[in-house]
């Protein structure tokens, strides 16, 4: 009698911990801007018509994303109009798509940009363009709003993302020995933005092991910080810190200096930089044009997209380098460009959900989740009261093969990924699936370059990166790693190359003929 | 007799796990902690139950009548435990007393039921099957109860109704019994009126136990409360005191009109006054009207806009009588426009210029309201200002948040203007700081309208005199991207109350 009482009493209270039980709402949403389909269809060319028309240009760059289109910001800052942008996908921007419905819009993938150190003078300079970086001074809307990011862990939320809360003497002690590390790497002058101008061989041994290699043999391996590093790697790189380059870790803290309080960030993310682009080039963008050949005729290229044959002088490859062997012909197989595939989702909030007591963040992160948290899109509003909102949820794929992440990506369905990624939410939000509306999931076989052990010293990166003809490569991965900075400096990079062959081989007055 | 009294079982397993879900519920509710309160009840509960077993051995006869009486008790104390504890919380210091006092006693009861009952029917069934059959019952009983309790009673009921629905069923459960029972009960009839008078007193605590729970409400705001409002964007209280009447917005003071003229007139005359000719004047914040009814003692203004958030507020300060009396009827001026929308959007998108603007918002307790006194919002409203303009802002107590008060200065500093600090003691809020800032030099007017109570021409000079224990204090200023101003307040108050 009174066990079968305690019992009942027990799992009484027990129904008290989901106390408020209230109908789910019903979820809409899907698969949005998926791109395999393009990727497969490179796999058997025969099925692209012949080309129709031909059009001349003096400059085709391919691939839209920032690399590409910083190339062009640069040759049309440069007074220089005779070029094309082609573009695979119907919207341009690449990794830093946007994404608008009736509440704000919202990242599709790359959400902020450190603010720059001195070195990054490209992309000082664009940022001067547009109106960032006024007399030295930051716009403050621009600059990440408070509180920036909070993370969830041992039950509650703390300030901050690398961990502070609960740490054991010995974790204290390793987080101070890997600070002081990073300082010295810091002073060195090897770990720079753009990474090239500090590049130096005295740091190719790092290159040659995985970060989590390098910790573990300096004792800097204790659960937080073991935590830690590998959510920085998964974060930068979408890889684990066994599958890291020592020297791509190194650089993530190393190259970076202690900033003005940051990152710059718009309620688009990036996209709020690509919309200011297209605002300067888009006529020259055609998006929905995907490039399946790019063949040499003589000193010409010729690029086919569509039914299209663009015949051109110069040629800057954008587009993620380990396709140029599938596109380009005479690029011969590629062994050191690998890339990690990532999930993101942009899911509409009828109202904000319980948090455990803490203010809302702009990163919101939770340790030992195998996802990379959320950031919200309508933290950089000035309102006072936001009652929706929409959240950029980050996944990316780096336990286990890169490849098989890739199956598991096409073969689950629009189902499988929404009730994990509510499920990940639950942990810190019980009450979430009351406030979701929708939930629209993005997802990317080939995301970001992994910086994998030996990447970034890679002869074969190295080579293409210096190519200096009439066809240049651009994309960030010729830096071993995805960044915002990297992509810019290649896509300027490459576009000043090209200026300076066509200012050697033309009559300047013919090709930069001011408006 | 069989299944009637099986269903017996049934019910009194669902009062008793009702009765003890109320009172962990709450104690969580009240004094947090819900481990502590849930494990401490479900254990004095459980023992209480074992006294009640160990006790219902010396129960010898009559145990039909005493069966009936422990269910009319159970009905009585159980249905209105939780009236009583929500009572003793507002009222008394002696809630866990009563608390675990309640508990126990209704333990001791619940636990004598079943072996009584076990005991009155043995001579019916085999003991196999009453234990067999009473035990079934016995779960499914308490199975329905923790199922409904947070489903259905909670979100539905509320834990002052669930508990007098469930000391009703006890008491149905007495009255029933005496049917039940009637062979061995003696005086059946004495006991069906006691059964009714009980049901009747549920039945009147049942209606009016919004009354119950609002009384207890109502003692945690000294004075009577006279409105209460929910709105989309905040809690609303207005309390009354003889002539004293205060405004809660999230249980924060805004003011009491014993004193809220000092305020008021501190806030807008020294600024405006010294306007040569303010015809447009611009409030953010302020939703109550009593800025605009000392702006509208100037008889060269033209248009007042007033922008705040909650058509809720604007619309009281509107219309009900008591406090459009307070504001002198300020909002149905026609010179007055009210604009519900979030300020700061409003000042990013709006282009009209002003010659005297009142920034009058809640302290900066949240990053949300910090937004309202960063450098970014400051220089959005500078580009309001006409040539002449002035704007005052609001800036918390010197003397009380002197790091925050500081630091809204340095702010406005940070944002291009020129700034002249100033303070007023106001009795229900203690010394409280303003600050005028502008893009050109200012001086404290020389003449003032009349029949002001506080602000005076002499005493003007005065009011921008800081003593030491509010002199300035260096802060940085308050940005977007970086709002040292809320952590500041937070540690202020908190250095306070410590």
């Amino acid at each position: 009698m009174r066990t079968t009482r305690r019992k009942f009493l027990q799992a009484g209270s027990a129904a008290l911990v989901g106390f408020s039980v209230k109908a789910d709402r019903r979820i809409a949403g899907g698969f949005v801007n998926d791109s395999f389909q393009f990727g497969h269809l490179l796999g058997d060319r025969a099925q692209f018509p012949p080309p129709r028309k031909t059009e001349k240009h003096v400059v085709v760059i391919v691939g839209g994303g920032i690399a590409g289109l910083s190339a062009a910001w640069r040759l049309h800052k440069r007074g220089f109009r005779d070029f094309v942008l082609l573009e695979m996908n119907e919207q341009a921007g690449g990794n830093s798509r946007w994404g608008e419905n009736e509440v704000t819009a919202c990242p599709w993938a790359a959400h902020y940009v450190p603010v720059p150190g001195p070195k990054a003078t490209y992309v000082r300079e664009l940022f001067e363009e547009l109106g960032v970086l006024k007399n030295g001074v930051w716009d403050e809307r621009a600059l990440c709003f408070s509180p920036q990011e909070r993370l969830f862990l041992y039950g509650r939320w703390q300030d901050g993302i690398e961990p502070a809360i609960g740490l054991s003497d010995q974790e204290r002690d390793q987080f101070g020995r890997f600070e002081e590390q990073i300082h010295r790497f810091r002073s060195s002058g090897g770990f720079t933005i753009p990474m090239e101008s500090g590049l130096s061989g005295e740091q190719a041994n790092l290159d040659r092991m995985s970060f989590g290699d390098w910790l573990n043999q300096r004792g800097m391996s204790s659960r937080a910080v073991d935590w830690y590093m590998n959510y920085c790697c998964r974060d930068d790189y979408g890889a684990v810190a066994a599958g890291t380059s020592a020297w791509a870790g190194i650089h993530y803290f190393a190259s970076r200096e202690p900033e003005d309080k940051g990152p710059l960030t718009w309620p688009e993310g990036n996209g709020w930089i690509v919309r200011r682009l297209l605002e300067r080039v888009g006529t020259h963008v055609k998006a929905g044009q995907m490039v399946h050949r790019i063949a040499k005729k003589a000193s010409r290229y010729s690029v086919f997209a569509g039914d299209t044959e663009h015949q051109a002088e110069f040629v800057i490859f954008a587009a993620p380098t380990f396709l140029a062997p599938f596109i380009v012909e005479g690029v011969g197989p590629l062994h050191d460009f690998q890339y990690s595939p990532w999930l993101t989702a942009n899911l509409v909030l009828e109202r904000l959900p319980a948090s455990y007591g803490s203010d809302p963040t702009w990163d919101n992160v939770v340790m030992n989740s195998p996802t990379l948290g959320y950031v919200d899109a309508t933290h950089q509003s000035v309102q006072n009261h936001v009652e929706r909102t929409v959240w950029t949820f980050y996944w990316a794929l780096a336990e286990g093969p890169a490849a098989s992440n890739r199956r598991l990506l096409l073969e689950k369905d629009w189902t499988y990924w929404k009730e994990a990624i509510l499920h990940d939410l639950e942990w810190v939000h019980p009450d979430i699936r009351t406030c979701v509306s929708r939930v629209d999931v993005m997802r990317f076989g080939h995301a970001m370059a992994r910086p994998v052990p030996r990447a970034i010293f890679s002869e074969e990166r190295r080579m293409l990166a210096q190519l200096d003809g009439r066809l240049q490569f651009a994309n960030s991965d010729l830096s071993g790693f995805s960044i915002f900075e990297e992509a810019q400096y290649r896509g300027v990079r490459a576009a000043e190359r090209v200026l300076v062959h066509v200012s050697g081989s033309h009559e300047p007055s013919t090709r930069a003929g001011r408006k | 007799m069989g299944i009637l009294l099986f269903i017996t079982v049934l019910l009194i397993a669902a009062c008793g796990l009702i009765y003890e879900l109320i009172a962990g519920t709450l104690a969580s509710y009240l004094l947090g902690d819900s481990v502590l309160q849930f494990s401490t009840i479900i254990g004095c509960y459980l023992f209480a139950m074992g006294i009640g077993s160990a006790l219902s051995r010396y129960v010898n006869r009559g145990l039909a009548y005493r069966f009936v009486w422990i269910e009319l008790m159970l009905g009585l104390i159980g249905g209105f435990s939780s009236a009583l504890l929500f009572l003793a919380f507002a009222y008394t210091q002696g809630f866990q007393l009563l608390m675990y006092a309640l508990v126990v006693v209704i333990g001791v009861l619940v636990g004598l039921e079943i072996p009584l009952l076990m005991r009155m029917v043995h001579e019916s069934y085999h003991f196999r099957d009453v234990v067999a059959h009473v035990l079934t019952f016995d779960y499914l009983g308490a199975l329905g109860a923790s199922l409904l309790f947070p489903i259905l009673l909670v979100p539905r009921l509320g834990l002052v109704r669930s508990a007098m629905l469930f000391g009703l069923i006890n008491v149905g459960v007495a009255l029933w019994s005496t049917f039940l029972f009637a062979r061995q009960l003696p005086s059946a009839r004495v006991l069906r009126g006691l059964c009714l008078a009980v049901i009747c007193g549920l039945g009147i605590g049942l209606a009016q136990a919004k009354r119950i729970t609002a009384a207890a409400e109502d003692n945690i705001y000294a004075d009577e409360v006279i409105l209460a409002r929910d709105t989309r964007y905040q809690h609303i209280v207005l309390t009354r005191f003889k002539d004293d009447i205060r405004l809660f917005l999230n249980s924060h003071l805004q003011f009491s009109s014993r004193d809220e003229y000092r305020y008021h007139e501190a806030l807008i005359h020294p600024g405006m006054a010294a306007v040569p000719a303010p015809r447009r004047a611009l409030v953010l914040g302020g939703g109550d009207g009593l800025a605009v009814r000392e702006i509208l003692k100037y008889p060269q203004v033209e248009s007042v806009t007033l922008v705040d958030l909650d058509p809720e507020m604007t619309r009281l300060f509107s219309t009900h009588p008591m406090l459009t009396s307070l504001n002198g009827k300020s909002f149905l001026s026609p010179k007055v426009h009210i604009i519900n929308t979030d300020a700061f959007p409003w000042v990013d998108s709006n282009t009209d210029s002003f010659d005297f603007v009142v920034i009058d918002f809640p302290d900066p307790t949240s990053y949300s309201l910090g937004k309202l006194y960063t450098t970014a919002f400051y220089k959005a409203v500078a580009r309001h200002l006409s040539a002449q303009g002035l704007m005052v802002v609001q800036s918390t107590s010197p003397m009380f948040a002197r790091d925050s008060y500081w630091c809204i200065v340095e702010t406005l500093k940070q944002a291009g203007l020129k700034t002249y600090p100033y303070h007023v003691y106001v009795p229900s809020f203690g010394e409280w700081g303003f600050v005028i800032a502008s893009s050109h030099a200012y001086s404290p007017p020389t003449l003032l309208p009349t029949g002001l109570r506080f602000v005076s021409a002499a005493g003007l000079p005065a009011m921008f005199q800081f003593p030491p224990d509010m002199s300035p204090m260096p802060m940085p200023p308050n940005r977007l991207n970086d709002q040292v101003l809320v952590r500041a307040y937070d540690q202020d108050w908190k250095d306070i109350s410590h």
